[in-house]
């Protein structure tokens, strides 16, 4: 089952993304004020999404590891966790590109932002915690950080937000004025991105269960 | 029902009562809490910088970093001798060690604070100013260890099993302080500068927060202290 699935995500894979990129640069128009740059919204929020979607997967898949011990629930957080840093990364590294020519600044702390990276802190956090150990412990405590964590996420975001309503927003929201189609390619990104989550998640799974059964048969062995 | 808290008292009084017999983690806690505070005192002196606008922030700053030294050692203490396995013997219920480990956390804390703060309060000569609400900062204060106190020992509980102990124990701490270090610092700023804004929310979801994270580990604690 989970091979075929892995084989049809890799197909609507190889379809969606030429024709995301190509909705990207040539069918949405150029912003008018921005220009070019602002292309890489489309990645960066896209990133975004699949950053906060792959943290409701740990946080989901922890709640289940601990409920009834399945080994698959913790590799499915591990693998989720470990994809989800490395978009939360790009949407880290894209943002400060697009920021620079418009806001004048590579960083402002702005809730979003400051929610974005604490998310990334996190999630190194969580990786830290399971530590490439395949020990019984290691993965009941990663679940129980994983719960933790995600439940300090939306504290995090409205605790910024409140503390910047009070002050002077220096720099105030997007303000992008999206037209129909940059909300259509917007969207597309999205799908064309969860479509890639999932299946670098598939990956990712099966990757690590493989290394453990490596461990256990070399455990073994060595007997 | 009293007896559950009778086994938290129990525990708490052994914990504190072992804090000041070796004395050396509260001691080591408050000096290193101390040449934190004189290093960012002077080097604020030194770039002739406003010290009193970054009071709150260097005070939380340093009760941030000396609390990593302070809650490390409240579990550590109870790996030699296998003291762990008779801890949950005795006490029956893993919620009751959290409950006792942290009120001894928070305690280490207030003491801790006790020493530091007036001295910060010295070095930065803030207290020219005039119009400070004592209340509300003593009770940010309080407020401020609460929390750290309560996510502090559910960590600790964590990474005293893994052999990386501490690196571990900052890196999972701090992004979880987050929107504590928020509430406080806006408590703290208020209490001291005067600003009139709305702060009785700041203090509601500082409350919160510490319910939640308080609740929060009595539930999963059973799962970190487990075999």
């Amino acid at each position: 089952m989970l091979e075929g699935w892995k084989k049809f995500n890799f197909w609507v894979l190889m379809l969606l993304v030429p024709i995301n990129i190509y909705l990207i640069f040539l069918y949405a128009p150029v912003e008018k004020t921005m220009g070019i740059v602002q292309k890489v919204f489309y990645f960066h929020v896209a990133s975004a999404w699949i950053g906060l979607l792959a943290f409701v997967v740990v946080f989901i898949a922890s709640i289940a590891y601990l409920a009834n011990r399945k080994v698959q629930m913790n590799h499915l957080a591990l693998a989720s966790a470990e994809i989800g840093t490395l978009f939360i990364s790009c949407t880290l590294l894209t943002g400060p590109l697009w920021a620079y020519p418009i806001w004048n600044t590579w960083w402002t702390w702005d809730p979003r932002l400051t929610t974005t990276l604490v998310l990334w802190f996190m999630y190194v956090a969580y990786i830290a915690l399971q530590g490439g150990g395949t020990a019984e412990n290691r993965r009941r405590f990663a679940a129980v950080y994983g719960i933790v964590a995600f439940i300090n996420v939306p504290l995090v975001f409205f605790s910024a937000r409140w503390w910047r309503s009070i002050h002077p927003i220096v720099v105030s929201g997007e303000g992008i004025g999206l037209t129909p189609k940059m909300r259509f390619v917007m969207f597309f990104s999205i799908v064309t991105f969860s479509f890639l989550y999932t299946y670098l998640l598939g990956l990712r799974y099966k990757g690590i269960s493989l290394a453990e059964r490596i461990n256990r048969l070399k455990a073994e062995l060595s007997q | 029902m009293s007896n559950y808290f009778h086994r938290v008292l129990l525990i708490y009084v052994k914990d504190i009562k072992d804090e000041f017999r070796t004395f050396d983690n509260l001691l080591s806690t408050i000096i290193f809490g101390v040449m934190l505070v004189f290093i960012f005192s002077f080097a604020f002196q030194l770039t002739d910088l406003a010290v009193d606008q970054a009071f709150s922030a260097v005070l939380w700053v340093s009760i941030f970093f000396s609390s990593v030294l302070a809650i490390q050692r409240s579990f550590a203490k109870e790996r030699e001798n296998n003291v762990m396995d008779a801890l949950l013997l005795a006490s029956g219920d893993r919620g009751i060690i959290f409950l006792a480990k942290f009120l001894c956390n928070l305690t280490v804390l207030l003491l801790f604070e006790l020493v530091v703060v007036p001295l910060l309060w010295i070095f930065t000569g803030i207290s020219a100013l005039g119009h400070i609400q004592a209340g509300l900062f003593i009770g940010s204060l309080f407020l401020g260890s609460w929390g750290l106190a309560a996510i502090g020992t559910m960590l600790n509980g964590i990474t005293i099993q893994l052999p990386s102990a501490r690196l571990l124990f900052p890196i999972l701490l701090f992004p979880l302080l987050i929107p504590l270090l928020i509430g406080v610092i806006q408590c703290t700023n208020t209490a001291l500068l005067g600003v009139s804004e709305p702060l009785s929310g700041w203090v509601y979801f500082l409350i919160s927060f510490n319910i939640l994270f308080t609740v929060l580990p009595l539930v999963l604690f059973d799962f970190v202290l487990e075999g």
